[in-house]
């Protein structure tokens, strides 16, 4: 290890320049809006050990237009994270005999599916009351 | 030389990466916009279901302690590439800190039912 290692000086905008460099920050962003989503799941399952009537506060507050923005802005940064995330996949996975395109697509489609799987299942466990209750 | 935590840290931020791409989309959608709007008592009761089985919790755990992982991490980096003022031993605490004790209040909160 040097002693002195050189680092050479760079200003905090250097990613505004070049858009290759935007759309890394960009997909690093994406963090942001689902680190406060997860806090949010926290929150609902402290709620829940509170028991019901916390619980169903805490699905009150989720309806304020506030929070359906934010999980809108989550939404889309989760799929963007997916799509990014999945054109790595092949860089980091590498499986003698498949072609990488081969390990995107499969990704690509599990990842369709996982998706789907989860909404289903909401679907199926927590009958809609029909708007705002 | 001291041993560096990076490959641990890397190795949750991956499985993080991975459910989000897998499931995050219509996990969000799940608890944002379906959840809120179901009716309230059949919500807690299916969430009561879910928890109460052992599979449940740790479905659960995972959801909510491993893209605490993968968010920390790219935070951490983050504010380092964007030249933060910050002390760079004190993000990383605070981050990965946090996802810690999060992670560990939830799977708390999970075994007591």
């Amino acid at each position: 290890m040097t002693r002195k290692p050189y680092r050479a000086p760079q200003r905090w905008s250097w990613w505004l320049k070049n858009p290759a460099y935007r759309r890394y920050l960009l997909r690093e962003a994406t963090a942001l809006p689902l680190f406060i989503y997860a806090l949010v799941l926290v929150t609902g399952l402290y709620r829940y050990t509170q028991g019901q009537l916390a619980f169903t506060r805490w699905l009150e507050a989720l309806q304020a237009p506030g929070w359906l923005v934010f999980h809108a802005v989550a939404v889309a940064a989760c799929v963007l994270h997916a799509a990014t995330w999945i054109e790595l996949v092949p860089k980091l996975l590498v499986v003698p005999g498949i072609s990488g395109r081969s390990i995107k697509r499969g990704h690509q489609v599990a990842a369709l599916i996982g998706s789907a799987l989860v909404l289903g299942a909401a679907l199926v466990s927590w009958p809609l009351a029909g708007g705002a209750s | 030389m001291k041993r560096s935590n990076e490959p641990v840290a890397w190795g949750l931020f991956g499985a993080g990466g991975m459910l989000l791409a897998l499931v995050g989309p219509g996990l969000v959608v799940a608890t944002g916009f379906l959840l809120p709007f179901a009716e309230p008592a059949a919500a807690f009761h299916a969430v009561d279901a879910l928890i109460a089985h052992p599979l449940g919790k740790l479905l659960l755990l995972a959801a909510i302690a491993l893209p605490l992982y993968h968010t920390v991490h790219r935070l951490h980096h983050g504010l380092q590439e964007l030249h933060a003022p910050l002390p760079h031993g004190l993000v990383a605490l605070l981050c990965y800190g946090s996802a810690t004790v999060l992670t560990i209040a939830s799977a708390s909160w999970l075994l007591v039912r």
